[in-house]
Order: structure tokens, then C-alpha cells, then sequence
């Protein structure tokens, strides 16, 4: 039973979200209930207070701004205090406020503060849904994907997300890698293949060797703060500033409905850009007058190149870091077979540009560039839930910053180098320093700068409980792991002894298990409503499954009486196509095929019992 | 049956610590995990012997294999030992092996997958005899090496240029700093010929030059001295009047010109000699001394008694002087 339950694979973007699934061995995106293949990753509270996901959510977030929770993922994992967080403080229309540890992010929505990892939960439970209804049976498990150069803290957070939407993540798995693997499947790959993911929200760049179906990862490299949202932010202050000009210093910032339908326009426009070679920006009653002025409209106009010059530094960064992860892993770009672009933002003329002069290539055309990561997702969940099946895929994925730690005077030493293919594990010892020293104090960092403080803290322990020695006789052995979802994980062990020391790096961005078993808790509501469909689906299949017995135990007899009519074996056949639609419903637990079948199974035993008992079947059927 | 799933890995049994080394068979059927006899075997006996085996040894493959065999090799063990080939299983204590199975074949093909890692992995764990092969081998592919370049060079030239002017740059330093600057300046000028922007050799050119000069008018001094002292006058101003055409500022070759040029019997061309040799050196002994006698010779007394007193100032110890001066001062006594 356990292999008839399906899996989905979900890329959770910045801007848009995909979930697909493996179908008679084909990967395929799965269409949202509404028939679109993307679901915005836009949650917000309207007026009423109602929770929208999705389309909906966004459709009225130009008259909700406040209200409105869009590019969720560009928060996901990050400190309160970071310089990301500031700037995204300065443009987001939306209230960002500390946790209660004051260490993580949250949102206030109405008189709610609600975690990042929630947010993205209900994006998650939304595609969940989306996949239970066209697959019409539930889904439990998932592999989701992250930009490749997510941190450990970012890992997480989805990973939290993804069980606060009820979903066992199978696998955290890398965009790039992903698309990669979708890219691969039907085709005979081999040698280099580099991914160019450029988003909503996160630039990527993996280099990968494709061979017999392993996809080795050599480098990865990015930007989790560079996307479409940064063009579009081009294209709004663009628009604002020259709104300035025009209408003697009038700030459209202050007013967050005004910003809202710029941000939408700024955003069509970019779009429109890449198959015209100008647009225009029509934005009527922009700012009501009132108080007898006129109302303020926007008119503007403007071209390709004008797009390309505000972006310029943009797509520069881009060919930057391209070159820097092709350095690390040692390629040149003439050795590389295929450039792989995914990402809406790589349908911009300028960024195929870019990529064809720095590649000397042309880029492959044959993906989808918002579907690919998803269908990946699908592939890779497949080869995790039935090994042995179908595609015969493995990942060696890498992992994307160097892990370390904080030594005396503010340094950081690496102990787990960046691009090291995972699962990995590493050791390190540590000697006390003073006399009778009964704890230390270690700080894991991520990051790519020799100076501590410029990294991400992971997290901090304190090894307890050192048995008291003089300084330096005690040495304790703690063992870095990154798991194959690139997750960190810490253990310690007193060498001499051998005693193992239990300690949990507490994330410093994101949920507290308390707190995240708190949100599940909460959620006990939904999930008693669903456990009373699964009662109403268990008294169903009881009763089909009786009403089954009985017409088996009549069979023989039925058989029987029906041999000497000429009804012969044509109601027997019909009553058996009806048992093998009765068992299959049962064991899909679908609650509307049992429901259907609940009829013919009643008649069929009708007609059963009549022959059994009067050896004749009543006339008409 | 619908409950919130528990996050994270469903790993229920962690290693005991027990050595895998001491394969019994009880030991391996003795946990409940989904993998079959053959399977488990395989995995206890190459984590006994991971943390020993060489590279080589981790991919199973012979000394020296190619680094295109070490990625094939290594996509094969993967293929047996990654976790995730048993995804879904049960595993036990076998994950934690297989984990370590596959960090080890990892860091394998890390250094011999990279040709320049594997070649000197593959010459620190050869055999002796072989590592002396291959070091002979090493030097033959060096010099090989230089000379395709060479021939490279031949055939185009552009590229043939640049390797002349460096090679010609390469011979004169050797020169120079051998001493023979007037091989070096050959060769500088042949290279500011070809390529007269070069850096090095604007720079070193003329100073190569200067000091072949220098060094070619030491050597026709010293000629002219040998002739001198074997009385060949003609031969011996011949030679001085050379040594002051590659240095025209060489007093030594002036003032003895000017002797010799006395002694062959040709006094305007001792005079002109004689007052070259003053100006190029007016602090210079000799050269005062060689003015004194032309001056006498010329009949000039009182002239040459001033050069004659000028040269001894400069240098008391200057005996032929003091002789000729005394004669000048004493007429009687010549």
C-alpha cells in the first residue's frame, strides 16, 4: 500500500510556486485546482479576515496591501538585524516585526504575528491540496526544493514549513541540481552542465558532471538576495522617482496602494519587455487628488535598453558570480556541454545576452524555465520512495558555504570546505584551556569570509559536564555532519572516556521546536476535520466491504442458478467487473468512488440473493 | 491513520560501535534490516577496510589508472553503496556504514579524478624502482616539451619572434653576468633589431654596450703595452688609437698613444693625443706627464715644465716625471 501512496515534488519559489509528480514514469506539473500550472507564493488576510493563498491572494493585493504577505522566501531563515532584513524593511508594504527571541522574522498581518515558515506552510498545504485533489488520494510526503546557496538556517525554516503543512519533507534538494535532473531525464547526458538559475528572488549557479545517471554537483555558487524582484525594484523607482519629477516632489511610496499598483506594473512591464521592444505603463487615478486638485495619473513609456540600463549592475553580478563558481570548480567555459537557464528572469533577452558571451554557447532551450525545478523535485522523490524503480537517478549534491567555527580573537576556521559533497561528516578536537574547566563555548558559523562576524551563525552549544583536569588533558572530539538535504548537525564526544555528549544547535533564525510544535497544535482544528473524513471514508469501506463478502459467499451458488438460464455468464461477468471496482476504491480510500460503487454493489447483491434463494433471476434487470 | 507525520529521517537504530572487522555470521544476520545476505556482507567488509585502503584501493582499481577510470569507477561503487540507493529501507547500523563507505570512495575520486592530483598521488605511492621510472620519464617529457615548443616557435612567426628576442635576452644576461659584454651587446642589439619595444632589452642595450666598449679598449691597451715593450712604436700606437676609438674617454689609451706616437717619431699626432688624454682626464697623472714630454719634444720648455710640475702634483711618486723635470730645469745637464 505504502507504494501506491504518491509523492510530489514542490518548488517553493520566490515569486511562484510548482508542484509535480512522477505519472507512469513521466515527471508532469500538476495543474492547481483552478487550472494554472504556477500558484503565486502570495498568502495574504483579506478585510473579513479570511485567509487567501495563492491567485486569490494575489488578485486583491493591490487594494490590501498591508494585508498582502508576498516573496515570503526572501525572509525564510534570516535574522532579525541582517542587512537583508533592513533593506527589505525599507521597501516591503507589509510589517516586519523580531521574534520572541528577538533573533528571527516575522509578519504582522491584522493583530496576528505570524512566522516566515508558516507563511510558506500555507503555500505548501495549498499545493498539497492542489495535488490531493488531482491525484484524488492523500499526499504525505514531498521533496522540496531551495536555492543552492541557502544556508543551513534557511534549510531548515522550509524544512519546518514543510511540516507545518502536514508533509513529510523526503528531501531538501538544491534548485539548480533539480533542474538539472529534469533536464536529464529521456536524454543521454554526459560531461559538464551548467545551471543558470536566476529567480524571483535567488540567483544560482551549479556546475555539474553528468555521468550514468549520477549527477555530481563539482560547484555551486550565488546570490539569495539578487532575482526579479531586484529588477522590478529597478523599474518602480524608476517610475517613482521620474512621478517625483513630474509632479513637483509627490512620493509615491507614501502611499501603499499607489506602490502596490506600481510594483504590478513595474513587474508586467519588465515582462513585456522581453518580447517587445517597448512598453507603456498606463496608471490612471494613480493618486486621488481630492480637496479640489486634480487626480495624478502615470504615463510613461519605456524601452528595452532603458530596461537594460537600469539593470546593467544586475546582470553584471550575475556573469560575476558565474565565473567565480566556475573558477572554484576548476572549468573553463569552453569545456562546458550545456548551459541550462531556468528562472522567469531568464527569458530576458539582456541575460540570454549575457550568457551566450560569457558561455560563447548558446543556451539550452529544450526546459521550461518555471516548471523544470519542480519536475525535477518529482524525479528525485520518485527515486527516493521506490528505489530500484524507473529512472535510476542519484544526486551527489555539494554544500554551498564553508561550515566553521569561531576561534579566539574573532577568526573563523573552516572545518567542512564549501563545495564538499554531502552526506559528509567531519572531526574536530577541542582541549579545555583553564583547570577544572567544566564547559565550552562553540559557535558555528557559515559563511565565506575569514572574519567570524561577517558569516551566518548557525547556532551555539555548550559542552557541559567536563570532567574536571588540568588544562589540556581533557580533549573532546565533535563531529560535524551535513546531511544530504544540507542540514547541520553536532555531536561531541569525551575521547578519553568515550562518553558522548547530547547537544542541539538551537537555529537562531526561525521556529523553536516548542513553538513549532505549538503551530501544530493549532492547526488540531483542521486536522480534526480531516480525520472526521477519514471516519466517514473507514464506515464507508466498512459497508462496501461487507456488502463484497456476501456477494463472494453468493457466488457459487449464484453461478449455479444462473447455469441454468440463459442469462448465462453475462451477469456473472458484470457482477465481477463491479467487485474489482469495489476492491480498488477500497484501496485508494477514495471517498466518492466508494460512494459510487455503494449502488451497483447493493443491486448486484440483490440480485445475488434472489437467485441464491428462488433459483430464478427476477425478471428485468 | 492520518496523523502529523514526525519530521526528519526514520533512522530507529544507530551503530553500537561494534568493530565490523570480526565478520561473524551471526553478526550479520543478527540485525533486522531490509537488505539481503550478499549485500550485507559487502557493505560490513568494505567498512572494515575503508579507513586503510589507498585511493587506488577505494575505487578498486591498479596503480596509476587513468583519471576517465577513476570517475567510471567511482559512478559504479556509488551506484552500491550511495544511501540513498536504499532509500525507504530499513538500515540500522548499515547506514551509518554505507555513509562512511561513500566518504571515503568520495574523497578518492576528489584527488584521482583531478589529473594533476592524481599524478602526484600516483608518484608518491609508487613502488621505488618505478618511482625512478617515472621521474626519468618526467625530465624526457620536460625537455620533449621544449622542444615542440621550439618547433612551434620555427613555424610561426609571430611566435617565432617572441621566442627569439627571448632567447637572445636569455643569452646576453648569461654573458653579462659571465663578463663577455661584447657577446651580450651582439645579441641586444640583434633583439632591439626585432623588437624594439621590448622592456629588458631597452633597458639593457645600451648598458651592455657601454661596458663592451670599456671592455674592448682594455684589451687593445693592453695590446698596445705588449708592443711597447717589444719596441714595435707603430703597431703600439695603432693599437692605443683603437682603444680610444671604442672609448674615446679612455685616458690610459690616450696618454700611452701619445708616447708611442713620441717615439715613432710623429710629435703633431703626439700632441693631439697628448691634449685628448688631458681633457678626458685632467686629474689623471699620466696624462699630464705624456702632455710634459710632447711639449718638450715640441720645444716648448716652459709649457712642458708646467705639465711636467701639474703631473707631479697629482701623483709625487711619478719618477720619469721627476727625471724629465729636472733635466728641464737644469738645462746644463741635457
Amino acid at each position: 500500500m505504502s507504494d501506491l501512496e504518491p509523492v510530489v515534488g514542490i518548488d517553493l519559489g520566490t515569486t511562484n510556486s510548482v508542484v509535480a509528480t512522477v505519472q507512469d514514469g513521466v515527471p508532469r506539473v500538476i495543474p492547481s485546482r483552478t487550472g494554472q500550472p504556477l500558484t503565486p507564493s502570495v498568502v495574504a488576510v483579506a478585510k473579513n479576515g479570511r485567509l487567501l493563498v495563492g491567485a486569490l491572494a494575489k488578485r486583491q493585493a493591490i487594494t490590501n496591501p498591508e494585508g498582502t504577505v508576498f516573496a515570503a522566501k526572501r525572509l525564510i531563515g534570516r535574522r532579525w538585524g541582517s542587512q537583508e532584513i533592513e533593506d527589505a524593511r525599507k521597501v516591503l508594504p507589509y510589517a516586519l516585526v523580531p521574534g520572541p527571541e528577538g533573533n528571527d522574522v516575522r509578519v504582522q498581518l491584522g493583530d496576528r504575528v505570524v512566522s516566515i515558515p508558516e507563511l510558506s506552510a500555507l503555500v505548501l498545504a495549498e499545493l498539497r491540496a492542489d495535488a490531493e485533489a488531482f491525484l484524488g488520494r492523500p499526499v504525505r510526503r514531498a521533496v522540496v526544493t531551495v536555492p543552492a546557496y541557502f544556508n543551513d538556517g534557511q534549510r531548515q525554516a522550509t524544512k519546518d514549513a514543510g511540516r507545518i503543512a502536514g508533509l513529510e519533507v523526503l528531501r531538501i534538494i538544491n534548485e539548480p541540481t533539480s533542474a538539472a535532473l529534469a533536464y536529464g531525464f529521456g536524454r543521454q547526458v554526459q560531461g559538464k552542465v551548467v545551471v543558470f538559475d536566476l529567480g524571483g528572488g535567488t540567483f544560482d549557479v551549479s556546475v555539474l558532471d553528468i555521468g550514468a545517471s549520477v549527477y555530481d554537483v563539482v560547484a555551486v555558487g550565488g546570490d539569495t538576495y539578487l532575482g526579479g524582484e531586484d529588477f522590478d525594484r529597478r523599474v518602480m523607482d524608476w517610475l517613482t522617482f521620474g512621478f517625483a519629477k513630474e509632479h513637483r516632489g509627490v512620493d509615491l511610496r507614501q502611499d501603499k496602494m499607489a506602490l502596490q499598483r506600481v510594483r504590478d506594473a513595474a513587474e508586467r512591464t519588465k515582462c513585456e519587455l522581453s518580447s517587445a521592444p517597448s512598453a507603456a505603463i498606463h496608471l490612471p487615478f494613480l493618486l486621488g487628488g481630492g480637496e479640489g486638485k486634480p487626480a495624478l495619473h502615470l504615463d510613461r513609456q519605456l524601452t528595452r535598453e532603458g530596461l537594460e540600463e537600469l539593470t546593467k549592475d544586475l546582470v553584471d553580478r550575475c556573469v560575476a558570480v558565474a565565473e567565480r563558481t566556475l573558477k572554484d570548480a576548476g572549468v573553463r567555459p569552453a569545456q562546458v556541454g550545456e548551459v541550462i537557464l531556468v528562472g522567469g528572469m531568464t527569458r530576458m533577452p539582456r541575460v540570454q545576452r549575457a550568457v551566450r558571451e560569457f558561455f560563447g554557447r548558446e543556451p539550452c532551450k529544450g526546459v521550461h524555465p518555471d516548471e523544470v525545478v519542480a519536475l525535477g523535485a518529482a524525479i528525485q522523490a520518485h527515486a527516493l520512495t521506490r528505489p530500484g524503480q524507473g529512472a535510476e537517478v542519484l544526486l551527489l549534491d555539494v554544500t554551498p558555504q564553508n561550515l566553521g567555527l569561531l576561534l579566539v580573537g574573532g577568526y573563523f576556521q573552516t572545518v567542512i570546505p564549501k563545495n564538499t559533497t554531502v552526506p559528509t561528516s567531519q572531526t574536530h578536537l577541542f582541549t579545555t584551556v583553564q583547570d577544572d574547566q567544566t564547559s565550552v563555548r562553540i559557535a558555528v558559523l557559515q559563511g565565506e569570509s575569514e572574519r567570524a562576524i561577517e558569516n551566518e551563525l548557525l547556532g551555539e552549544f555548550v559542552l557541559e559536564k567536563i570532567r574536571p583536569a588540568r588544562r589540556g588533558e581533557v580533549s573532546i572530539e565533535v563531529s560535524f555532519e551535513i546531511s544530504a538535504d544540507g542540514i547541520v548537525g553536532v555531536s561531541a564526544r569525551d575521547v578519553a572516556t568515550g562518553q558522548r555528549q547530547s547537544i542541539t544547535v538551537t537555529a537562531t533564525s526561525g521556529l523553536t521546536e516548542e513553538e513549532l510544535r505549538r503551530i501544530l497544535d493549532e492547526q488540531l482544528d483542521e486536522q480534526l476535520q480531516r480525520k472526521q473524513s477519514t471516519r466517514e471514508i473507514e464506515e464507508r469501506r466498512r459497508s462496501v466491504a461487507r456488502m463484497v463478502e456476501e456477494i463472494e459467499a453468493l457466488v457459487p451458488a449464484a453461478r449455479a442458478a444462473l447455469d441454468r438460464t440463459r442469462f448465462g455468464g453475462d451477469a456473472v461477468r458484470k457482477a465481477e467487473a463491479v467487485l474489482a471496482r469495489a476492491r480498488s476504491a477500497m484501496a485508494s480510500r477514495d471517498v466518492d468512488a466508494l460512494a459510487a460503487e455503494a449502488e451497483p454493489l447493493e443491486r448486484t447483491l440483490a440480485l445475488f440473493q434472489g437467485l441464491a434463494a428462488g433459483g430464478q433471476p427476477p425478471g428485468g434487470r | 491513520m492520518v496523523g502529523v507525520p514526525a519530521g526528519g529521517g526514520s533512522t530507529a537504530l544507530r551503530g553500537d560501535g561494534h568493530s565490523a572487522s570480526r565478520l561473524a555470521s551471526s553478526e550479520i544476520s543478527e540485525e533486522e534490516v531490509d537488505l539481503d545476505l550478499a549485500r550485507r556482507e559487502e557493505i560490513l567488509s568494505a567498512a572494515a577496510h575503508a579507513s586503510a585502503w589507498t585511493h587506488w584501493e577505494a575505487l578498486g582499481l591498479p596503480w596509476n589508472a587513468s583519471a576517465e577510470a577513476a570517475r567510471a569507477a567511482y559512478l559504479e561503487k556509488v551506484k552500491r553503496f550511495h544511501p540513498d540507493r536504499f532509500a525507504g529501507r530499513r538500515l540500522g547500523s548499515y547506514r551509518e556504514k554505507l555513509e562512511r563507505i561513500f566518504r571515503r570512495i568520495t574523497e578518492a575520486k576528489d584527488v584521482l579524478a583531478d589529473e594533476g592530483r592524481r599524478a602526484a598521488y600516483a608518484r608518491e605511492t609508487a613502488a621505488p624502482e618505478t618511482r625512478a621510472q617515472l621521474e626519468a620519464r618526467r625530465i624526457e617529457d620536460e625537455r620533449r616539451t621544449g622542444e615542440r615548443r621550439a618547433r612551434l616557435a620555427r613555424q610561426n612567426p609571430i611566435v617565432g619572434r617572441a621566442a627569439r628576442v627571448q632567447e637572445l635576452v636569455a643569452r646576453a644576461k648569461q654573458a653579462m653576468s659571465e663578463g663577455r659584454f661584447g657577446e651580450a651587446s651582439n645579441d641586444l642589439q640583434l633583439a632591439l633589431g626585432i623588437d624594439p619595444q621590448h622592456p629588458d632589452v631597452a633597458r639593457l642595450a645600451p648598458e651592455a654596450r657601454r661596458r663592451a666598449c670599456a671592455q674592448r679598449a682594455e684589451r687593445l691597451v693592453a695590446e698596445g703595452a705588449a708592443a711597447e715593450l717589444a719596441g714595435r712604436a707603430g703597431a703600439a700606437l695603432a693599437a692605443y688609437r683603437e682603444a680610444l676609438e671604442a672609448e674615446p674617454g679612455n685616458v690610459r689609451a690616450a696618454a700611452a698613444g701619445a708616447r708611442a706616437a713620441l717615439a715613432a717619431g710623429d710629435v703633431p699626432a703626439a700632441r693631439a693625443l697628448a691634449d685628448a688624454a688631458v681633457r678626458a682626464g685632467p686629474r689623471t697623472a699620466h696624462a699630464h706627464e705624456a702632455l710634459g714630454m710632447v711639449l718638450d719634444a715640441q720645444g716648448a720648455r716652459k709649457e712642458a715644465r708646467r705639465a711636467l710640475e701639474r703631473a707631479l702634483e697629482l701623483e709625487p711618486g711619478l719618477t720619469s716625471a721627476k727625471e724629465r723635470l729636472k733635466k728641464l730645469r737644469w738645462s746644463f745637464l741635457a
